[in-house]
């Protein structure tokens, strides 16, 4: 059994903030249905973004704008557990497929909704991307270390889309267990915004409005400070974090370093001895003299990383063969259950990869489902299915 | 209304940012949850922002290195439905309060490892401070910067990723117990945190074109989205999106003044040059701009940008107060501070901020009294004893 078997989530979703959490959910035993527009999800065309966020899923082709497939959908989430969805304030109640149409049809159903801002608010009927979040919660600002003179530096990671997904993941299970103890579903809602906010909650400001002391980025991207930062060796970097006291005397000493400086007079100092040797010799000599440290590896572009031997043993990749693009290899689990493992059912569907099977459970004939492709309703992977991730 | 989490109990054995802003997520649903502390405290409190991410939870010490310390943290583990520990793996199991040590004491029990590095990984004995995982996981080397070479990350992202999966972990193995009647041993880390993050970049595909990898290919500058901040006057910067999910009612380029492109004409498609002249255009007309003014009249026309702020005056942002996500919490010790609120919004059973971040112990008397302990004992347990002993020899 898997921890979250014999649950079925509709995810109505596009882009990465909709899709990212329901594909966490299926990889931990969720059964996910993508209903996507006949057209195909507006990410397709990203490639690796989009592939990044659609593994394990069945997938349905539908137009829910027709009223034929507004009415095929509210037959599928009479059989679902959640819906889930990152459509801008007011669409969902525009198809017809909001909370109070979903719950006429499924009573005890968890609904979530994943906004750009949130649900009511100033600035809550725009959509937005990754990035603006990145800004809103001075990520940028500090990444960039902009009071050195920099421009502010957008993380390339886009990890608020994946933050607010993962909001909603933890949501949707909280709902779920309330559920599954009082046998009642609801509404829930997560936003980018408020997943930018997660990233810098570290910080608050005291009684007179202050701001309390958080570390700040050097000039140089190095890191906070001489004893916790990054440090260029004679073939490549190494990353020290002499956090403690006792810490920063052993770096000092090993580095040849009077311990005695402060931290600022000792940081060219300690530049210049780590310029002397390799990075591999300096961690075996950091190592030997108990100081935390590790050498910055260039993964590539991610292949040292998925390709690494530790990491396939220990089942942090995934890999499947896509129908299109071949062997396809991804992250594998997250999470590792002792009495209820994850499993990653398969590689990201194509456009309809399953609308018949689907169409089939509820209960529609050959005839039928032919109709409904004739009229744009649905659609399924022809034998010239060339075109579309 | 009592929140999703209700009668939840977590055990929260962990140091650093990963376990305490996990078990926040779930706290702040309800949970009732006890921060377990070594005598003296957790070593992470001397960092401010342990203030928020530490709050919504009562305090006790134990000593677990004591007998009497240990078997009253089993006592307190039968009584538990939760169990987070983020200790290099093995070292709960020497203290004797490992997985199956606490399974043997509550079959229901849902234990929590969150490490650095997996079990069986060939760095899990090294230490874990979040840049170490950076460094080692690949992750700075992804990130472009100002001068080449990888640059260390200033958010503390593997630990940032690992949260959720800390949070969604317990409760998939509650909803698992639902049917099961068990608990189980859940395991993370943040090199699985890392993953987490790198799903749009981090593939590699048999057949993969120039279109598959393009996207979010590593640049200089970084990604698709870093010629979008725009730099106003007095030195401010805007982040500019593409889509707003509204109809824009003026472009961009005739909000600036600037002369735009026949319609006919797709930017994307015209040679490099051409763009960057265009881009170069909209930079100066921005640079001769008010921010505020700039935003009010995207706004206005149906675009959408944020301000380039620090992370403080995030609390200023209309719509983050209008979310709830502005709150007052007063600590005891620094008096009335502003900190984020609750990011999950559960409309039928919402979540709260349940209290501060707890003095060290504070709650000793309550719940080690609870479980039957007199006063001597708890002196025993929490290493009081052991401590006054020591200072009596000194």
């Amino acid at each position: 059994m898997q921890a979250l078997e014999g649950l079925r989530l509709l995810d109505f979703g596009q882009y990465l903030a909709g899709p990212f959490g329901p594909m966490i959910l299926g990889d931990l035993g969720m059964e996910v249905i993508k209903v996507e527009p006949v057209a195909g999800d507006g990410m397709r065309m990203a490639g690796a973004p989009f592939l990044g966020c659609q593994r394990g899923k069945r997938d349905l082709a539908l137009n829910v704008k027709d009223p034929a497939g507004r009415e095929l959908a509210l037959r599928l989430v009479a059989t679902a557990d959640v819906v889930h969805h990152n459509m801008t304030k007011g669409t969902a109640a525009r198809l017809g497929l909001d909370y109070e149409a979903c719950r006429a049809v499924k009573p005890d159903l968890v609904y979530c909704n994943t906004y750009a801002y949130g649900l009511d608010g100033p600035l809550s009927e725009f959509g937005g991307l990754d990035p603006l979040y990145q800004a809103s919660a001075g990520l940028e600002y500090e990444a960039g270390a902009v009071p050195h003179g920099h421009d502010p530096l957008y993380y390339r990671y886009g990890m608020v889309d994946t933050s607010n997904a993962m909001l909603s993941v933890v949501g949707v299970l909280a709902a779920l267990y309330h559920r599954a103890r009082a046998g009642e579903g609801q509404e829930l809602w997560t936003s980018l915004l408020d997943g930018g906010a997660v990233f810098a909650s570290d910080v608050f400001l005291g009684p007179d409005g202050t701001p309390t002391f958080r570390p700040k980025l050097d000039a140089e991207q190095h890191g906070f400070d001489p004893g916790y930062r990054l440090y260029e060796t004679d073939d490549g970097w190494i990353q020290v974090a002499a956090f403690r006291d006792d810490d920063w005397s052993r770096l000092c000493a090993a580095t040849g370093v009077d311990a005695g400086l402060d931290r600022t007079a000792a940081a060219p100092l300690l530049e210049a001895a780590f310029r002397t040797k390799t990075a591999v010799m300096w961690s075996h000599t950091l190592d030997d003299a108990g100081v935390p440290n590790e050498i910055a590896v260039d993964v590539k572009g991610g292949e040292g990383a998925l390709y690494d031997a530790d990491a396939e043993r220990l089942g942090l990749v995934a890999e499947y063969e896509h129908p299109l693009l071949g062997t396809l290899r991804q992250f594998g689990n997250t999470v590792d259950f002792s009495e209820t493992p994850g499993q990653i059912a398969g590689p990201p569907p194509r456009v309809g990869e399953d609308t018949k099977a689907i169409l089939e459970e509820l209960g529609c004939s050959e005839p039928e489902m032919d109709d409904l492709k004739a009229a744009g309703v649905v659609t399924w992977p022809d034998e010239d299915y060339p075109w579309r991730w | 209304m009592p929140g999703a989490l209700d009668g939840v109990r977590i055990l929260d054995l962990t140091w650093g940012a990963a376990g305490a802003l996990g078990v926040l997520l779930l706290a702040e649903q309800g949970a009732d949850t006890i921060k377990v502390e070594p005598p003296g405290g957790d070593p992470f409190r001397g960092y401010d922002g342990y203030r928020v991410w530490t709050r919504s939870r009562r305090s006790v010490q134990v000593d677990l290195k004591a007998d009497a310390g240990r078997d009253a943290f089993h006592r307190l583990v039968e009584t538990a439905d939760v169990l987070v520990e983020s200790f290099r793996p093995g070292v709960m199991d020497r203290l004797g309060v490992g997985y199956e040590a606490c399974a043997a004491t509550n079959p229901r029990l849902v234990y929590c490892s969150v490490p650095a590095y997996p079990a069986g990984h060939r760095l899990a004995d090294r230490p874990g401070y979040d840049a170490l995982v950076q460094a080692s996981s690949g992750q700075q080397w992804e990130q472009p910067g100002w001068r080449p070479g990888p640059i260390f990350l200033a958010m503390p992202m593997p630990s940032m990723g690992t949260i959720y999966l800390v949070a969604s972990g317990v409760l998939a193995a509650l909803l698992a117990r639902e049917t099961t009647g068990r608990g189980q041993h859940v395991r993370t880390s943040l090199l699985q945190g890392v993953f987490l993050y790198t799903t749009q970049i981090w593939q590699h595909a048999e057949r993969g074109d120039a279109a598959y990898y393009g996207l979010m290919a590593k640049t200089h500058p970084p990604g698709v989205h870093q010629p979008m901040i725009f730099e106003c006057a007095g030195r401010e910067y805007l982040h500019v999106s593409v889509m707003s999910g509204k109809a824009p009612t003026k472009t961009l380029d005739e909000i600036l003044g600037v002369e735009a492109l026949p319609a006919e004409q797709l930017e994307g498609l015209l040679p490099l040059q051409q763009q960057n002249l265009m881009n170069e255009r909209r930079r100066d007309a921005i640079r001769a701009r008010r921010r505020d003014e700039l935003l009010a009249e995207l706004i206005a026309n149906n675009h959408i940008a944020e301000p380039v702020v620090t992370p403080e005056e995030q609390f200023a942002h209309p719509q983050l107060v209008a979310n709830g996500m502005v709150a007052t919490v007063n600590d005891p010790e620094v008096g009335a501070t502003t900190q984020v609120g609750v990011p999950i919004h559960l409309l039928s059973t919402p979540g709260a901020i349940t209290g501060p971040q707890p003095p060290v112990g504070a709650h000793d008397a309550e719940i080690w009294g609870e479980l039957g302990c007199d006063g001597g004992e708890i002196a025993l347990i929490t290493g009081r004893a052991a401590r006054a002993t020591a200072a009596g020899r000194a």
